[in-house]
């Protein structure tokens, strides 16, 4: 159905906010971005989507959009702080089409996702727990804590992550 | 970014150990306020050697492009037909920031510099230059306003030390 942004009234955009603002942080942090640059890299996308407005015309894909969209951004902001003056030029407006990251994540789907950790095999479930909750553990301190040669956290981590993207998408 | 850090974030924030700070919603909410109907959309083009304001030669740039910590950003937006370039010094508290408008707007132009939670007009001189000192670090818009056309806005920039 056509759409036309313009038109957005107030309460459309702070629905707007309360749909995706939850993963365009989680796309910002998974950066690596400290919480100030986050909070750059997703009002960006939002002021992007201000000046973009009138050549969306696809209201499914805003979402989509808006999360492209601070990818970039934070991209940009990471290698402006690695020293990238280049980065100072505009990004491409990004289109939404196959971009992986683009499904919704919601705090339904954040449940849904710890449910699926629960489901995972020892020790994915407690690696993955501690890894989250105490990020600053190191491989040696999740090595004593888990039982684990240290050499094969870093593979266990891939692995389990692995399993859990594998059984998020058998829920689809 | 790859997979695995997008999944760890999704994780950290569902676990409530990385909660969207409150402010960052406000932030978003705030942005509806700054809509301009109808305005025409200057991006950020490639600065070049002519670009320093009132054609002064480019002060403090290094040989390999980047400027000296406390030496002035240059920026030049363009649309059709208009072309606004901003020179920005960013001091320790705030930003100082001068500008000019080609062609010069005319008679009637106001010149308006924005951040999300402050607007300043200039009325710009005969030849289209305009100033304004303590702006807030962050984001940044300057629009044209003309007598009988659109105005034109800038991208927005986030400008910090």
């Amino acid at each position: 159905m056509p759409y036309d942004l313009d038109l957005l009234d107030e309460t459309a955009w702070r629905d707007l906010v309360a749909r995706h603002g939850y993963r365009m942080w989680a796309v910002a942090r998974a950066f690596g971005l400290d919480a100030a640059d986050a909070a750059d890299a997703v009002q960006a996308a939002w002021l992007r989507l201000l000046e973009s407005m009138h050549t969306i015309r696809d209201p499914e894909r805003v979402g989509a959009w808006l999360v492209t969209t601070t990818r970039h951004e934070a991209a940009r902001i990471g290698r402006r702080r690695t020293g990238d003056r280049l980065t100072d030029l505009p990004a491409e407006i990004p289109a939404p089409d196959g971009d992986p990251t683009a499904a919704m994540l919601t705090e339904e789907d954040g449940r849904r996702l710890w449910a699926a950790v629960d489901r995972l095999p020892h020790p994915c479930r407690m690696l993955l727990r501690l890894i989250v909750t105490v990020p600053e553990a190191s491989y040696a301190q999740l090595s004593r804590r888990l039982d684990m040669p240290i050499g094969s956290i870093g593979p266990t981590r891939g692995r389990c992550l692995k399993r859990l993207r594998s059984l998020m998408e058998d829920e689809r | 970014m790859n997979d695995d850090e997008y999944l760890l974030a999704a994780l950290r924030i569902a676990a409530g150990a990385d909660p969207v700070p409150a402010r960052v919603a406000s932030e978003a909410h705030a942005v509806y306020g700054l809509r301009l109907p109808g305005a025409v959309t200057a991006s950020l083009v490639a600065p070049s050697p002519d670009t320093a304001i009132g054609a002064r030669p480019l002060p403090g740039v290094r040989s390999n492009g980047s400027t000296a910590g406390t030496e002035p950003r240059l920026l030049r937006f363009a649309a059709e037909g208009l072309t606004i370039d901003v020179e920005i010094t960013v001091c320790d508290s705030h930003l100082d920031l001068a500008g000019q408008v080609h062609p010069a707007p005319g008679k009637g132009a106001r010149v308006e510099i924005r951040t999300p939670h402050v607007a300043k007009i200039r009325f710009p001189s005969e030849s289209g230059e305009f100033a304004t000192t303590g702006l807030p670090h962050g984001w940044l818009s300057i629009v044209c306003h003309r007598v009988g056309d659109p105005p034109v806005a800038t991208r927005w920039q986030c400008i910090r030390r």
